[in-house]
């Protein structure tokens, strides 16, 4: 809409004032909507060549300076002046010694599009196939850990249960020391010590009587168990 | 023939009969230029002459900017965090926007009958790319999209899918194009580069970094596949919503189907010509080693 507003007011400006345009008014043949499109190009900056009074160093003598015979300045007197600058343009392109460093450089660090994609291909894969094995190491462990927080817990559990348990038995252990000797005596003292020993023997006399009264009966019950099987 | 009246009259009469506008003929629209306060003169502008009343403010000795009476500053007090490290080493795009490129076409600065390359935007004052401060060239950015009605075939270093789908709408070609920092040194100042008379190079391939952007339909880049691309651009149609144009059917078909080599840097010159501006003379090599250099 704004392109055909200015294609129409631009057409009657142009239209009177016919001849007179600074503009530079370009007509295409094939104008899109048929109307006329202007192209404003700013004046480019005026090429200041100089060629009509061109310096062009006398390159025998000794007295123009070093940097006016070299290559560079040679390229660009002939940007410059052109073939009237007397410079064979073919100094212009490198020399074969040039062109070899130039294609060793380029080999070196510009390698070619079949290479950078095969590395960039590479250096994906690992960085997924890092990626993954993180993320499977995180979600083994995670899956481990509903049981270790279990365990944790028990663990806990036993521990306060532990504590409690030895405190019960040494109330117990007071409280049997003060019966047998009628006063409450230290626990740190050998008579306390003694006793408790003696009462662990009793223990163990026990448990082993308990122990081999069990395996009297089980020894018992299997041939009876086996000749009952047998005879039924 | 009857008789045509000229459009404007006697207003355009009077135009034609004025002298010529000059400094001597022109002056400000009333109300719009104020008139400074003159310090040291007068009522207003005199006495303290704005100041203020004694101390560091009067006599000029206020300490150095951002600092707080002894209080640790804010600009020492908050932590470093890597925000701008390598800041310097980052590559810059700037942008262009679609509501510049259609005012920069509806005035005439960009032909729009030519592929636009950033050389046309350059000369038309479009963008100012400075390839010394590590400008890797020209972004489309998709403010605009909603007014852009234009039909162009441009070249740009990286374009949002916005702008791309704008450009399309209307039955243009983007294309997303990489310039090593030499090349786009001379695709933005190309009359000074041929006046040094030197061969035009070749341009380089991204760097790995850059490489898959340039190889990816969707991003229009210049080493995809077209047939991708063409796929991309049924499917951005699709995405957004817009009947895609057929331009091949298009009377500037040939035109908008212009693409650069990937080693080329102008339309119509190849790597390792010379262009003499004195003579307007293109002179080409012909050593086989040259030219199978220039030509890989």
């Amino acid at each position: 809409m704004a392109t055909s507003m200015l294609c129409r007011r631009t057409a009657i400006f142009s239209w009177a004032i016919r001849g007179v345009s600074p503009l530079k008014s370009y007509n295409p043949a094939s104008s899109h909507c048929g109307l006329l499109h202007q192209i404003a190009n700013y004046n480019p900056k005026p090429l200041k060549l100089n060629l009509k009074d061109p310096y062009i160093p006398d390159r025998e003598s000794e007295k123009t300076p070093e940097w006016q015979k070299t290559a560079k300045y040679d390229r660009k007197l002939f940007g410059r002046y052109g073939s009237s600058s007397g410079i064979d343009p073919a100094k212009l392109w490198p020399s074969h010694a040039q062109l070899e460093e130039m294609i060793a450089e380029e080999r070196e660090w510009n390698p070619p599009l079949q290479v950078m994609l095969k590395n960039v291909e590479a250096k994906t894969k690992e960085a997924n196939a890092k990626r993954l094995a993180r993320e499977k190491l995180v979600a083994a462990n995670m899956a481990k850990m509903p049981k270790m927080v279990a365990d944790w817990r028990k663990e806990k559990r036993e521990a306060k249960q532990k504590l409690k348990d030895e405190k019960a038995r040494r109330e117990r252990l007071l409280a049997e020391a003060r019966e047998r000797f009628g006063y409450a005596m230290d626990p740190r003292s050998p008579k306390f010590l003694e006793m408790v020993s003696e009462i662990e023997k009793e223990e163990k006399k026990k448990r082993k009587l308990m122990k081999r009264r069990l395996k009297e009966e089980q020894s018992h019950l299997p041939p009876a168990a086996s000749s009952a099987a047998s005879s039924s | 023939m009857s008789f045509t009246r000229k459009p404007g009259g006697k207003a355009l009469d009077i135009l034609q009969n004025l002298p010529r506008i000059s400094l001597a003929n022109l002056r400000p629209e009333p109300g719009t230029k104020k008139a400074e306060k003159k310090r040291g003169r007068g009522q207003h502008g005199g006495n303290r002459s704005g100041r203020g009343h004694k101390g560091e403010r009067q006599r000029g000795n206020r300490p150095r900017l951002g600092f707080e009476g002894g209080q640790t500053p804010f600009y020492l007090a908050i932590p470093k965090y890597g925000y701008n490290e390598g800041h310097s080493r980052r590559a810059q795009y700037q942008p262009l926007t679609l509501n510049r490129l259609q005012y920069l076409i509806d005035l005439g600065r960009v032909d729009p009958t030519q592929p636009i390359d950033l050389t046309q935007l350059v000369n038309g004052r479009g963008v100012t790319i400075q390839p010394q401060k590590r400008d890797y060239g020209v972004q489309l950015v998709g403010e605009g999209a909603g007014i852009f009605a234009a039909k162009v075939n441009i070249e740009v270093q990286m374009a949002s899918e916005e702008a791309i789908a704008a450009i399309e709408r209307n039955g243009g070609m983007v294309t997303t194009g990489f310039y090593d920092p030499r090349s786009l040194a001379v695709l933005c100042k190309p009359v000074p580069f041929f006046i040094s008379g030197q061969p035009i190079p070749k341009r380089m391939l991204p760097g790995e970094d850059m490489v898959t952007y340039y190889t990816d339909a969707t991003n229009r880049g210049y080493l995809a596949d077209p047939e991708k691309i063409q796929k991309a651009r049924i499917a951005l149609a699709r995405k957004y919503g817009y009947v895609l144009p057929d331009i091949s059917k298009d009377e500037l078909f040939h035109m908008l189907s212009m693409v650069k080599n990937p080693r080329q840097i102008f339309f119509g010159l190849s790597p390792g010509w010379v262009v003499n501006m004195a003579e307007k003379k293109i002179l080409k090599p012909t050593d086989d080693k040259l030219l199978q250099y220039y030509s890989s």
